[in-house]
């Protein structure tokens, strides 16, 4: 019997060492809770909801590493952000940078931000993560960027119906124009 | 002798935990719908790969859209379940039976009882994890990769369930085929762990 203790142990172990990179929250935090962490972490502030929203769909910030929020997230590259002018107040850019970088992939233990972090990219654009090209590689054309209501790989919650609340399964995907996609 | 396994309605326990937690995480959930086109004219290609810029009026979806009550992704999801409540059952009516101490010879022990509800169960629950192994292959082929390395949590899962489905046949095998009582339960019990480990990896 004690030898079943210890296999279990060590298994249990070799879990949270292969895990302890992701401890933005606890591992205890992570194994105790009963919180489905499938997706991602949905936006819960509201500043950065409000800064991030006004103009596009306020990404979760797991969906990118703290090191592609501090790139994006400064004075200088707001006034150029993709192609437009995104400054804001330094107390309010400094919330919004807070805001995303403790939450950003390598601090959270949701399952799809861990898939982000352990690829150790840090791109400026989401569109460009290896996992994210990965799961929309078979998409065609037709249904994305040549699709009059979705455009850009970028519209997330085009398609993505529950990508507020931080969900991206497959079976909550609609791609509009193509109702029988799935 | 009859030895109680204490440790056995613990496994248990944890399994029917998650096999029941069904909480989701949306209740704290800003309201992040967009602006109305009208509001704000201006076009944006944030983060955006295309040339083409596009409107902030596409980022809604037109039509309802109602979840599938049945996927390929739900179906693996139950099966996964259903072999953790079958885990559970198993350990539950685990029979004690056989001796490990001081034992007579096998010729003077009373005939193994191996059609009983835990002989029974615990071939269900072998048939329910080699299935649900089969299905989360079958559907989510595309979810693990060998560039994503030992850690991605969908490797783990999947090495997991595997070797846990592997753990829990091998035992139900290593029990039936066996004349004289055969220890099989510490094979079976860190099968069920694997297993429940690897759900909750992905939950």
């Amino acid at each position: 019997m004690l030898k079943k203790f210890k296999l279990i142990a060590l298994l249990s172990s070799a879990l949270f060492l292969t895990n302890t990179a992701f401890a933005g929250e606890t591992t205890a935090d992570w194994l105790l809770s009963f919180e489905r962490m499938k997706n991602f972490k949905s936006v819960t502030d509201k500043t950065y909801a409000k800064e991030c929203g006004e103009c596009h769909f306020a990404y979760p910030a797991g969906l990118l590493p703290s090191a592609s929020w501090e790139k994006l997230l400064n004075a200088t590259a707001l006034k150029n952000h993709f192609g437009d002018n995104a400054e804001m107040d330094a107390a309010t850019l400094e919330r919004v940078l807070d805001y995303a970088t403790n939450n950003a992939a390598e601090k959270s233990w949701y399952k799809r931000a861990r898939k982000i972090a352990n690829s150790g990219q840090a791109p400026l654009r989401i569109t460009e993560l290896r996992y994210i090209k990965r799961v929309h590689e078979e998409i065609p054309a037709n249904m994305i960027k040549d699709n009059k209501d979705v455009k850009s790989l970028s519209m997330c919650n085009a398609c993505h119906t529950q990508a507020a609340k931080g969900v991206f399964d497959s079976d909550t995907v609609n791609i509009p124009n193509f109702p029988d996609y799935n | 002798m009859k030895r109680n396994h204490p440790y056995k309605k613990i496994v248990a326990s944890l399994c029917l935990a998650l096999a029941c937690n069904t909480s989701f995480a949306a209740d704290s959930t800003l309201d992040l719908s967009l602006p109305a086109a009208s509001a704000s004219p201006k076009s944006f290609m944030l983060a955006s790969n295309d040339t083409q810029p596009a409107s902030v009026s596409s980022a809604a979806p037109k039509a309802e859209f109602s979840e599938p009550w049945v996927s390929g992704d739900k179906l693996h999801q139950y099966m996964g379940w259903t072999t953790l409540a079958l885990v559970a059952a198993t350990a539950f009516s685990a029979p004690g039976e056989g001796c490990e101490v001081n034992c007579p010879p096998p010729s003077q022990q009373p005939p193994r009882q191996t059609n009983g509800a835990h002989a029974k169960l615990a071939k269900a629950a072998a048939f329910m994890a080699a299935a649900t192994v089969t299905s989360g292959l079958i559907d989510h082929w595309d979810d693990f990769h060998m560039e994503d390395g030992f850690t991605d949590p969908d490797n783990l899962h999947a090495m997991l369930g595997t070797a846990g489905a592997l753990m829990m046949m091998y035992a139900v095998n290593k029990s039936a085929n066996s004349k004289v009582p055969v220890s099989h339960a510490g094979i079976a019990e860190l099968g069920g762990v694997a297993m429940a480990v690897a759900v909750k990896l992905t939950w």
